[in-house]
């Protein structure tokens, strides 16, 4: 909301205080400066001089030390560069203590060793347009010792932010009353005569619920025309348009007061005003010219040939308002209920000054004080007569109650900061008034206060949290569950970053292109993904049921940009429906890897070489170093090489490779490799040895094989008969060599040769060369009865 | 024989000064000391030497050998250091570094982790609940009428299933108390989602870090001492603090939370960090209500509860200026980190 400080002192004694202290003041009562915009001269220290004597600075060609009269009853020496004037002349002074324009502060100091204490100042300096170059020459007739900005037009306006449960204070009379609380001062009065009422015989509410108050007064013979220099300067002040004098009054009193108004062309009317609710399906052509269909629910000011005169508490239509040929007027002052104008600006996506007000609840009680005044104006601004009567219908709400406040909670929750005399008189200054069986009336206008709870915020929030002592104790609490899994989190997060790898966060909310790239450990099935309703665009459309399409979509804006390796990981949750929607949604926590791209950047000592299935591979065995990683190929559509990522026996993920086409599409140069692993088995993976393995105490031997197979038995089935040959002294294997001879010179092209390294050991003895020749043999006659294996 | 051993010290001293290199003086040692070496096959003479002679003799040979090992190993000495420095010479150490690619925590990581980190130093526990959330823990549970602004499909997501995707990790409050008994002290960092444009300043899912403490006798100071304290481990033992009012429905009175800081090349202001509260009673209700104990009785329990967004604190300690970089994952955004 925009409030001018000008208007604002219009309501109470502003004098004194600087816009940083009135800023300091309205965010300390919990209402947020967003800006401060300031127009013209706002310092109270920069006051009319006159300058009595110049002379030739000693130090300084082009400074001159003068001696001006600023109403202190002596001269105040004041260096100044300026050329433009003569002595006689009547110039703004900046006093110490004085804000310029740009929040530049003046303070006394010594230039070239002569003492000038203020400063005399030019109109961009005061922050006015630019006039002559030099100081801003003021007219003679001006006082000496009076403010500057006296003399011209001068404000700040301020652009707060009121949070939702103080519609009382959507108004310069609302923020008036506030800060005359905090002041400890008491507000200006307001001369409103009271309207005098008669019960409604012309007006008809069909819908009290939606509507419990409704008034109406009837101004006849009013000129519509340009309203005078002071209505159009308040409004101007605050950021609004001047329209006509009609209009305008009911503006001025909505930014005064807080109530809404609404002013209809009489003749526009038949008959009776009818508040009723709106037929389904009936039209509604706003006085924005945007048309609306509406519900039962919206509520209309209506007439009784039915028209549509206006959509209550919201916006006026297009033909019932005032023009430049209206004669007489009928003012609306009324009290919506909140939540059907909240219902109907939302349906409608129309929203106004009034419907702001209306939705947070204005005060019941203002509805015919706001008539009163603005019926005043309306006779000051536009002429006319007004009816003797204002006809009401229904009846204002009540909507407070007293409030007991619980002075043991009080004390509880302040910490016993403040005492009981000065809570009462923080809640007496905010206009509650104490009743004798100690419990609190609350002021129509501060309906949010209902709870013991709701006082104590009073209290808490006008005694400032600053004059509330810190306490620094707490419970102790063991650690959760969700404590050792961040905790394994972490483990993996740092081991992945030792070994190279970059951490990734990427939106939860995918495309439905991407679930092409979704790996998720169980293979997605129709109905399985989770879809918003309203997505902001088809981008951000369906919860990720995977991390991979993420990965998959940084790496692809990383090539864009020229990135030769690509090394990713992303941690986090993954959705999914379980059953076809019909059961619960189901929250996973994954890890995901993407390697494509260099593993080590070329350089002068060392070629680049593109990272492959195996550096993925090492990169998992690394991350649970002493499990047995294998992939175990599993088709995955839409995938290459899809494999089931196995620790020991146990499945813990997915791995696959881009399809070559889907790499090509995303201009990927090299193979984009990715798993996708449950984090829930990863964490148990890491809990750690329970005891520690003794050191082998007598030496081992190894035997070296080279065997000559099938170029397409997988490596898988050697290790599978090697652990199962049952030697119990084979005590590790190791793969060094695979060579295959695709010209077929050295080997058959269909043939490849794999050289294995054995170690035997005994844990008991150091083995005999016999021995160990024996168990190698055995070992050897296993692979070679199994896998039919030559070797060479 | 006596005649023999000088000569052979003689050709032995002459050949180990020519050796040109290792192996070369390893041929001399051979030649002469080794197994079948010149001055070996002299020593094993020794049996034939005349008694009275054998004392001269033997004097010869060792002064022989003593002379030749000597000779050979100040040779070899010689040798290694002429190795040695040819090995060394020509080591250009300041070329380019063999590269190791080193990785990085994603910048949020990083600074979740150091304010988990300290308040769990402070005594809080982890604790999580899920992201695809119903409206009660979301909003009835958590004192948000029906008709509040925040509810409505244009500014939540919401699932045909009626369910929605939270809006703030304080469900987790309600998931918590919901099985907790008090003494509850509790941290809960998760992501958050509202239907905000994704621009310069907003993500439509942020991460965010709740915290609740219930007891008995949980008051403001508590509120303001132990958010003051993390705040200055967090930013800085001189960072000024200060606690607006503010309105949240599920704490009364509730603040937000500025800190004065100073962005590179600007002059220090408030900058927004926080939001906190004494739980509203109405809270306590609600899980009261649904619980068969008294554990949250509102008439027993007090509570505070803050929240804050985790984008904007990286934004705010590194000078983030776009929250999209945040999720575009630009490695040379990330290297920054490491």
């Amino acid at each position: 909301m925009n409030v001018s400080l000008n208007w604002l002192a219009t309501h109470l004694d502003l004098s004194g205080k600087s816009v940083k202290e009135i800023d300091d003041l309205f965010t300390f009562a919990g209402v947020e400066v967003e800006g401060i915009v300031s127009k013209g001269i706002t310092s109270d220290r920069i006051v009319v001089a006159q300058i009595r004597e110049a002379v030739q600075h000693p130090n300084a060609d082009r400074l001159k030390v003068t001696r001006v009269d600023a109403g202190e009853g002596s001269l105040r020496q004041i260096v100044c560069g300026a050329q433009n004037y003569k002595v006689g002349d009547k110039v703004p002074c900046a006093l110490p203590g004085a804000e310029l324009s740009g929040g530049f502060i003046i303070s006394e100091t010594v230039m070239r060793k002569v003492e000038s204490r203020g400063m005399l100042c030019s109109a961009a300096e005061l922050g006015l347009p630019p006039d002559v170059d030099g100081l801003l020459i003021l007219p003679d007739d001006a006082e000496i010792g009076r403010p500057v900005k006296q003399l011209f037009d001068s404000d700040v306006l301020l652009e707060l932010e009121v949070t939702p449960n103080r519609p009382d204070l959507l108004s310069h009379r609302g923020m008036a009353r506030e800060l005359a609380t905090l002041l400890k001062t008491t507000l200006k009065p307001l001369e409103i005569r009271s309207a005098v009422v008669s019960s409604a015989l012309n007006l008809q509410i069909q819908s009290t619920a939606a509507c419990p108050l409704y008034t109406a007064v009837k101004i006849s013979g009013v000129t519509i025309k340009d309203s005078p220099a002071w209505l159009k300067q308040r409004l101007e002040s605050i950021g609004l348009r001047p329209i006509n004098n009609i209009v305008d009054v009911t503006n001025y009193v909505l930014h005064e007061l807080g109530q809404p108004l609404h002013a209809f062309d009489a003749a526009k009317l038949t008959g009776n005003i009818v508040v009723r609710n709106a037929n389904d399906g009936e039209t509604f052509l706003a006085l924005d010219e945007s048309e609306h269909t509406l519900t039962p629910d919206d509520l209309l000011i209506s007439d009784q040939s039915g028209a549509a005169l206006a959509l209550a508490g919201v916006m006026g239509g297009l033909t019932s308002g005032v023009t430049i040929t209206t004669n007489d007027i009928l003012l609306e002052s009324a009290w919506f209920t909140p939540q059907g104008i909240r219902r109907t600006s939302r349906r409608t996506a129309l929203s106004s000054d009034s419907s702001y007000r209306f939705e947070r609840g204005v005060d019941p009680q203002a509805v015919l004080t706001a008539s009163a005044f603005a019926v005043n104006l309306i006779l000051e601004t536009a002429g006319g007569t007004a009816e003797t009567t204002t006809e009401v219908a229904g009846q204002a709400p009540v909507l407070t109650k007293p409030v007991t406040l619980d002075t043991r909670k009080l004390d509880q929750l302040m910490g016993g900061s403040i005492g009981l005399t000065e809570s009462e008189e923080i809640l007496t200054r905010l206009g509650l008034t104490k009743r004798s069986d100690g419990a609190w009336d609350v002021p129509s206008f501060r309906a949010d206060l209902q709870r013991h709870i709701d006082l104590v915020e009073e209290i808490a929030r006008v005694h400032g949290l600053a004059n509330v002592p810190s306490r620094f104790l707490g419970a102790f609490v063991p650690a959760s569950a969700i404590d050792a899994a961040y905790d394994a989190d972490m483990v993996l997060r740092r081991r992945l970053a030792a070994l190279g790898v970059y951490e990734c966060q990427t939106i939860k909310l995918i495309a439905d292109h991407q679930l092409a790239d979704a790996l998720p450990l169980r293979p997605l099935q129709d109905g399985d993904i989770i879809r918003v309703k309203l997505p902001l665009s088809e981008d951000h459309a369906v919860m990720r049921p995977s991390l991979v399409p993420g990965l998959v979509a940084s790496a692809a804006r990383n090539v864009r940009q020229q990135a030769k390796s690509l090394r990713f990981f992303e941690m986090g949750r993954a959705f999914r429906n379980a059953g076809g929607g019909k059961a619960r949604d189901q929250e996973s926590d994954s890890l995901a890897l993407l390697l494509s791209g260099g593993t080590a950047p070329a350089g002068w000592h060392q070629s680049d070489r593109a990272a492959d299935l195996y550096d993925l591979k090492g990169l998992i065995n690394a991350l649970v170093p002493n499990k047995n990683i294998r992939f175990s190929p599993k088709h995955r559509d839409g995938f290459a090489l899809g494999c089931d990522i196995k620790a020991d026996d146990q499945t813990i993920g997915v791995f696959a490779r881009l399809k070559p086409a889907r790499e090509r599409e995303l201009d990927f140069t090299s193979p984009v490799f990715v798993a996708e692993l449950d984090l829930t088995k990863l964490r148990k993976l890491l809990a750690g040895i329970e005891h520690v393995e003794d050191l082998p105490q007598f030496p081992g031997s190894s035997r070296d094989a080279a065997m000559e197979l099938p170029a397409t038995l997988p490596n898988a089935e050697i290790e599978t008969v090697l652990a199962k040959c049952g030697e119990s002294l084979l005590v590790a294997c190791e793969c060094f060599d695979v060579f295959t001879d695709p010209t077929g010179a050295k080997l058959p092209a269909d043939r490849k040769s794999v050289a294995y390294r054995f170690q035997y050991r005994a844990n008991d003895r150091t083995l005999r060369a016999e021995e160990v020749d024996a168990a190698h043999h055995k070992v050897l006659e296993a692979l070679s009865q199994k896998l039919g294996v030559k070797f060479r | 024989m006596k005649e023999q051993i000088p000569a052979i010290q003689t050709e032995a001293l002459a050949r180990i000064a020519t050796a040109a290199d290792e192996r070369s003086l390893d041929d001399v040692r051979v030649a002469v000391l080794g197994k079948k070496g010149t001055l070996t096959l002299v020593a094993a003479g020794m049996k034939d030497v005349p008694k009275e002679d054998k004392a001269e003799v033997g004097q010869l040979l060792n002064a022989a050998r003593t002379t030749i090992t000597a000779a050979f190993e100040e040779k070899l000495r010689a040798l290694q250091e002429l190795t040695d420095r040819a090995a060394l010479a020509g080591i250009d150490v300041t070329l380019p570094a063999r590269i190791v690619s080193a990785g990085v925590l994603h910048p949020l990581t990083q600074i979740r982790d150091e304010a988990i980190g300290i308040l769990r130093r402070m005594g809080f526990a982890l604790a999580d609940g899920p992201e695809i959330e119903d409206e009660f823990h979301c909003f009835d549970a958590l004192n948000t009428p029906a008709d509040h602004p925040a509810r409505n499909e244009k500014d939540t997501f919401y699932f045909d299933s009626g369910k929605l995707l939270r809006t703030h990790t304080s469900s987790v409050q309600i998931r918590t108390m919901e099985t907790a008994t008090p003494p509850v002290r509790i941290i809960a960092p998760g992501s958050a989602y509202r239907r905000d444009e994704i621009d310069a300043t907003h993500l439509s899912v942020f991460n965010q870090l709740e915290g609740l403490y219930v007891a008995g006798d949980v008051s403001l100071p508590d509120l303001k001492g132990t958010l003051e304290y993390f705040l200055h481990e967090l930013f800085g033992p001189q960072t000024e603090v200060r606690f607006r009012p503010h309105f949240f429905p599920f704490t009364e009175p509730s603040f937000e939370i500025d800190v004065k800081l100073t962005v590179k090349g600007q002059a220090p202001r408030w900058i927004e960090v926080a939001g906190c509260g004494m739980v509203d009673p109405a809270v306590f209700e609600s899980i009261h209500n649904n619980r068969k104990d008294n554990a949250f009785n509102p008439e027993q329990v007090t509570g505070f509860a803050f929240g804050m967004g985790l984008d904007r604190l990286a934004m705010i300690r590194w000078g983030i200026k776009d929250i999209r970089l945040l999720i575009e994952n630009d490695v040379r955004f990330l290297k920054q980190f490491a």
